[in-house]
């Protein structure tokens, strides 16, 4: 599992930054059609991680909310991270909940 | 050189300081230490990385993983154009140097240069360093990792949301942004409880591109 998972992101990823620079009008056609991507995706990968064990509220519910305020007011991004993971541990320590 | 480095170093430790989160996150879905330090050193796009490892410890499959992180570096063919009339050399040496352009290289880059025209310079220099940073934080991760224990106990199973939403947040600057991270949403939060994780984010890509068109 691990050697197709580092290989296969590696030459994605090497492809992908290496292309640019080589052709740079072939990407300008190409990334215009998918600005919507990475919302998209990054959407559903905060979603999946919420309800993947069905359809009920969590703590990590909340540590979404607090990182979204943080993320809103400009603070660096692993201050959301940091804040998310706080809030989801301290409300499990308070309420006992899983 | 030295006032290149010097303006990036706070984002040098926040890369650092990001790493370490992967390294520690990797190891909670059973990543091996050593594999999540080859990735970084392999890789080097936090999103992408931190997106696949998340796949799998929701208990998806390697492919599901590796498209995700390849669908969010898509951005770089964009930003690896933005770059290519400032980059010195014949294609095999262009391709190579376009490696180090990552986010936060370019975004230095184009405040040291000018209209149209980032300065090579500082990406480049830029970009090595974040490199090293980046490596060297997973590393440090991957050895504080054991002493966490149970993921749930300090929240890290919340880290992944919280990262992603903080990632999203700046994107939803236009209206076509706005619309594709409803639509990826719905679906997450549709498809999620009875499909493998792979399903929901093939799903949100095709309607996010659908949306965006």
């Amino acid at each position: 599992m691990t050697w197709p998972l580092i290989g296969g992101l590696a030459l994605a990823t090497f492809a992908l930054r290496g292309t640019g620079p080589v052709l740079p009008r072939i990407p300008q056609a190409l990334t215009q059609r998918t600005t919507g991507l990475a919302p998209a995706l990054l959407a559903a990968l905060v979603m999946t991680q919420l309800v993947t064990g069905g359809w009920h509220l969590d703590v990590k519910a909340a540590a979404v909310a607090v990182a979204t305020a943080l993320a809103a007011l400009r603070a660096p991004l692993l201050a959301s991270v940091i804040a998310g993971a706080a809030v989801a541990a301290g409300l499990r320590l308070l309420l006992r909940v899983s | 050189m030295r006032r290149t480095l010097l303006a990036a170093a706070p984002i040098g430790v926040a890369v650092a300081v990001f790493g370490v989160s992967f390294g520690v996150l990797a190891l909670q879905v059973h990543i091996a230490g050593w594999a999540a330090v080859l990735m970084s050193v392999l890789v080097f796009a936090g999103s992408a990385q931190f997106a696949a490892i998340a796949i799998l410890g929701a208990g998806g499959g390697v492919v599901a993983a590796v498209l995700a992180g390849a669908l969010l570096n898509l951005r770089y063919l964009a930003v690896g154009a933005a770059v290519a009339p400032v980059l010195p050399g014949g294609p095999l040496r262009r391709m190579l140097l376009g490696q180090l352009v990552v986010d936060e290289s370019y975004a230095l880059g184009v405040a040291a240069g000018e209209a149209g025209r980032p300065d090579a310079r500082t990406v480049l220099t830029t970009g090595a360093f974040l490199y090293g940073c980046w490596i060297l934080g997973t590393l440090v991760g991957v050895m504080l990792g054991p002493v966490f224990g149970d993921p749930k106990r300090f929240g890290l199973d919340a880290a992944f949301p919280a990262l992603f939403v903080a990632l999203l947040w700046p994107m939803l600057t236009t209206r076509r942004a706005i619309r594709a991270a409803v639509v990826g949403g719905a679906t997450g939060l549709v498809l999620a409880p009875f499909t493998p994780p792979g399903v929901p984010l093939a799903v949100a890509a095709a309607l996010g591109l659908l949306v965006s068109q």
